[in-house]
């Protein structure tokens, strides 16, 4: 063996003993890392509530409880897209946040979770994606105000009456002027 | 309200406050304001007969009437006519904020929650349950119950669709009656150069 | 009965007098007023040029004088109903002399009232939306049809009853009259001659009218006051408004007539008909309906004011001591309490003291639609600054223009129809005389022009 072949053994071996090193010291973070599953159901209308579930589980699958998760909806509306934090929702002993989402659109919709799991404050992300279907309107505005009786009929029934009477009230005039033909009778004089 | 009296106060824009039951339509003799199904309340400024019992039954004094030739933009003489937008000015009729159907045909947000630089102005769809002031989503019911938001004059049972929420101690002073105070320093002023232009 | 005659015939005279005779003063007054409507004509037509704009009205004040005018002549137009139809149904004798002119008042009123609601449009070419695409919920409505069914009910029910003293116009005036006249006398008074089978049916024609103008005229100017109280602005949400405003209208309506009764009277020498008595007896009325008023504003700032809810504060201050101070002072010791002082009072009442309240009256009752009207659009209902208001040289000049069209209107007439019901002044001096004497009192029915002289 030359020198340079012993050399290059040297920092091999010693490559090979820092990685060891690293190795010893990522393991405890290796271990640590959350693992996080989604549950959405298969079959999402428009207007039903639904509970989406996020589980929390360290990396020795035990469950991490009192994790705040924050989900965002994608959206996009008016010329803007990106996300609308629909809601909070923290892990329980099971480690399991339930959030009781309405979807109000249909399509296909992209959920986005984060949580901060770990101690060194890191946030953590978690999506998924899902299909609503249905069309159904939710909000229905009622405008106007309603009284029942109190409508057109009632106006019309009104004037009816009144232009009838008026209209009988010409035909008095009609009368009037038809007898006319008649002859003035003695009247009033005679009595005086 | 005495001057000595006032605390803080601040602006509250001037805009329709889209009531569901509005006392606007309900009074006009011609059907010239309108729900639509959308949802907004409309002025057809071809119906209007100009005899503003409408300004004096709307509760919250939000609508104008054009007295005289109002000053009409060349371009505005060329917009095909349609009740959802008011241009060009009639005169002798009555208009107010619409909440400009046409740009949310486009697409677009309206004038005002385009061009407000606090981003102030949210516009959004409570069927969707959306809201954006242009860059920032956000969900409408869950905006309106964390930050109190409130309607206007509640009790009249306008049932109005314009929601304000009230500060929460910002530090952009608006007290006019403090003899010396600073000009305040507008956070927005560099945010003006890459401002978003009108779209159309 | 030679008496009896004589009288009938000094009647007669008297009514045909303004057709025989036209002197100076009359067309010196027509053309005054002709020049007055005229002038109001060109402040129309700059209007109608310039916009609204040119009034003193803005987004905040959107009504101003001509809403306000267009409520003082519906009102005063109930005159012809509180004489004429609730007299009559009352059957109170000393009515007799005083009803054509109630009735003409409120014809003429009702065409004037109207035309300020087309002067107040912003689009006046688009009225006729209002038949087209007319909305039933809207007070604006209940307006247009109201009104257009008391002006049908009055005019029906000033020419009903004047029919016989057509006929007397047309057989008295045959021949010594222009051809125009002669043949609208035939015309109208439709072949009358006074048989039995006509007589009846005149009765009953009055008689409907009578009862049906009632109703009609309570509604009319109700609706009108739910053009305000329909609304929420502070000061015109009150249930009272729709009988306060009838009762005003009354009483407006009494004061206009005294007013106009008196012009008249002097004009064609109606002093053995128009009384003293009538004089008191009206001016008697006026000083129960101001109680009536008195009353009604009692309950309107006393309900009001006790609760003093958000806006009538600042209502109060602005009507009883800031800027409409002196109107309301005026409208109450004025308008209110000068009639019932006058009345209480014997030395003023008499002719000249029941004129004097009547003129007060229709001035103040002018002004209090006006503060109704400006004050009610000024209680700020946001957090601004109260706007105000002043009427500008074109409102005036549509006020004037307005009276000065009342006023010809009622000239006219008087030149053109009977101005006293000749033929129930008649049947009333016939059953007078008749119950002092000892023959039996004639039957009331209409008298007969056919067999008169």
């Amino acid at each position: 063996m030359n020198v340079i072949t012993r050399r290059a053994v040297r920092t091999a071996i010693s490559c090979l003993a820092v990685g060891a090193i690293a190795v010893t010291l990522a393991a405890p973070a290796l271990a640590s890392h959350v693992l996080a599953h989604v549950t959405v159901p298969d079959k999402m209308t428009v207007g039903e509530t639904v509970a989406v579930a996020v589980d929390l589980r360290a990396g020795d699958r035990t469950p991490l409880p009192g994790t705040t998760v924050i989900f965002y909806l994608h959206v996009s509306f008016g010329g803007v897209a990106g996300e609308a934090e629909i809601g909070r929702a923290v892990t329980d002993e099971t480690g399991v946040a339930n959030l009781a989402y309405r979807p109000r659109l249909a399509g296909r919709h992209e959920l986005r979770m984060e949580y901060v799991a770990s101690d060194d404050g890191a946030v953590e992300v978690i999506s998924t994606a899902f299909d609503v279907t249905g069309g159904e309107q939710l909000y229905r505005s009622a405008a106007g105000v309603d009284v029942p009786g109190v409508d057109a009929g009632l106006v019309m029934a009104t004037l009816a009456t009144v232009w009838s009477i008026l209209f009988l009230v010409t035909l008095r005039l009609v009368a009037i002027a038809r007898a006319g033909g008649a002859s003035a009778t003695p009247g009033l004089d005679q009595t005086r | 309200m005495p001057k000595e009296e006032i605390l803080r106060s601040f602006y509250v824009p001037k805009l329709c406050n889209l009531c569901e039951h509005s006392p606007c339509s309900q009074v006009c003799p011609v059907g010239a304001t309108f729900s639509t199904p959308e949802g907004t309340v409309l002025i057809d400024q071809e119906r209007c007969i100009g005899c503003r019992i409408c300004m004096a039954a709307c509760p919250y004094d939000r609508r104008f009437f054009n007295w005289g030739n109002a000053p009409i933009p060349p371009e505005a003489l060329l917009a095909d006519y349609s009740a959802e937008h008011q241009i060009p000015a009639k005169k002798g009729t009555v208009m107010k904020c619409d909440f400009c159907p046409d740009m949310a045909r486009a697409g677009t947000l309206p004038y005002c929650a385009q061009g407000c630089p606090n981003g102030a102005i949210y516009y959004g769809d409570l069927e969707e349950d959306i809201a954006t002031n242009g860059t920032a989503l956000v969900s409408v019911s869950r905006f309106l119950s964390e930050n109190d938001a409130y309607r206007l004059k509640d009790d009249l049972g306008t049932k109005p669709r314009v929601f304000y929420i009230p500060g929460h101690g910002e530090a952009v002073g608006r007290d006019a009656f403090t003899p010396d105070r600073q000009p305040t320093e507008w956070p927005w002023m560099e945010r003006a150069e890459g401002a978003a232009t009108w779209k159309r | 009965m030679e008496a009896l005659n004589d009288w009938e015939r000094r009647l007669e005279e008297t009514a045909l007098a303004p057709i025989r005779r036209t002197g100076p003063r009359f067309w010196a007054v027509v053309a005054f007023l002709l020049a007055v409507i005229g002038w109001g004509a060109y402040a129309y037509s700059v209007q109608l040029r310039d916009g609204l704009v040119v009034t003193g009205m803005r987004d905040r004040i959107s009504w101003g004088l001509y809403i306000a005018t267009f409520v003082f002549f519906i009102g005063i137009s109930h005159a012809g109903t509180l004489i004429s139809a609730i007299l009559r149904v009352s059957q109170a004798r000393w009515r007799t002399p005083v009803t054509r002119m109630a009735e003409f008042v409120t014809v003429v009123a009702l065409v004037c009232g109207a035309s300020y609601v087309i002067i107040d449009l912003g689009r006046p070419d688009r009225l006729l939306h209002v038949v087209a695409y007319g909305r039933w919920q809207s007070p604006i409505v209940w307006d247009v049809l109201a009104i257009t069914t008391y002006l049908t009910g009055s005019i029906t029910y000033l020419f009903v009853p004047m029919i016989p003293d057509l006929a007397l116009f047309r057989d008295r005036l045959g021949g010594r009259t222009s051809r125009w006249r002669g043949w609208l006398y035939r015309t109208l008074a439709i072949g009358w001659n006074g048989n039995a089978a006509q007589r009846r049916s005149l009765a009953s024609a009055i008689g409907v009218l009578m009862i049906l103008i009632i109703p009609i005229a309570v509604s009319v100017h109700t609706v009108v006051s739910w053009i305000f109280a329909m609304t929420m602005r502070v000061p015109w949400d009150s249930a009272l408004f729709g009988a306060f405003f009838v009762a005003g209208a009354i009483f407006s309506g009494i004061a206009i007539l005294i007013v106009v009764m008196a012009i008249l009277r002097r004009a064609y020498h109606l002093e053995e008909y128009l009384t003293e008595k009538h004089f008191v007896y009206l001016g008697l009325l006026l000083a129960t309906f101001a109680a009536i008023m008195i009353y009604a504003n009692i309950s309107e700032f006393m309900t009001h004011g006790y609760k003093l809810r958000e806006g009538v504060e600042f209502h109060f201050r602005q009507l009883f001591l800031a800027e409409f101070a002196p109107l309301f002072w005026f409208y109450l010791l004025g308008g209110l309490i000068a009639p019932i002082v006058i009345a209480l009072l014997p030395a003023t009442r008499n002719v000249r003291g029941f004129v004097a309240a009547a003129a007060l009256v229709t001035v103040a009752m002018w002004i209090e639609r006006y503060f109704i009207v400006v004050t009610g659009l000024r209680v700020p209902l946001m957090p601004y600054e109260p706007a105000s208001y002043a009427p500008t040289w074109v409102e005036w000049s549509l006020l004037a223009a307005g009276l000065a069209l009342f006023a010809l209107l009622i000239t006219v007439f008087t030149k053109v129809f009977p101005i006293i019901a000749v033929w129930e002044v008649a049947e009333d001096h016939e059953a007078t005389v008749a119950g002092s004497g000892t023959v039996q009192p004639a039957p009331e029915t209409p008298k007969l022009a056919g067999e008169v002289g």
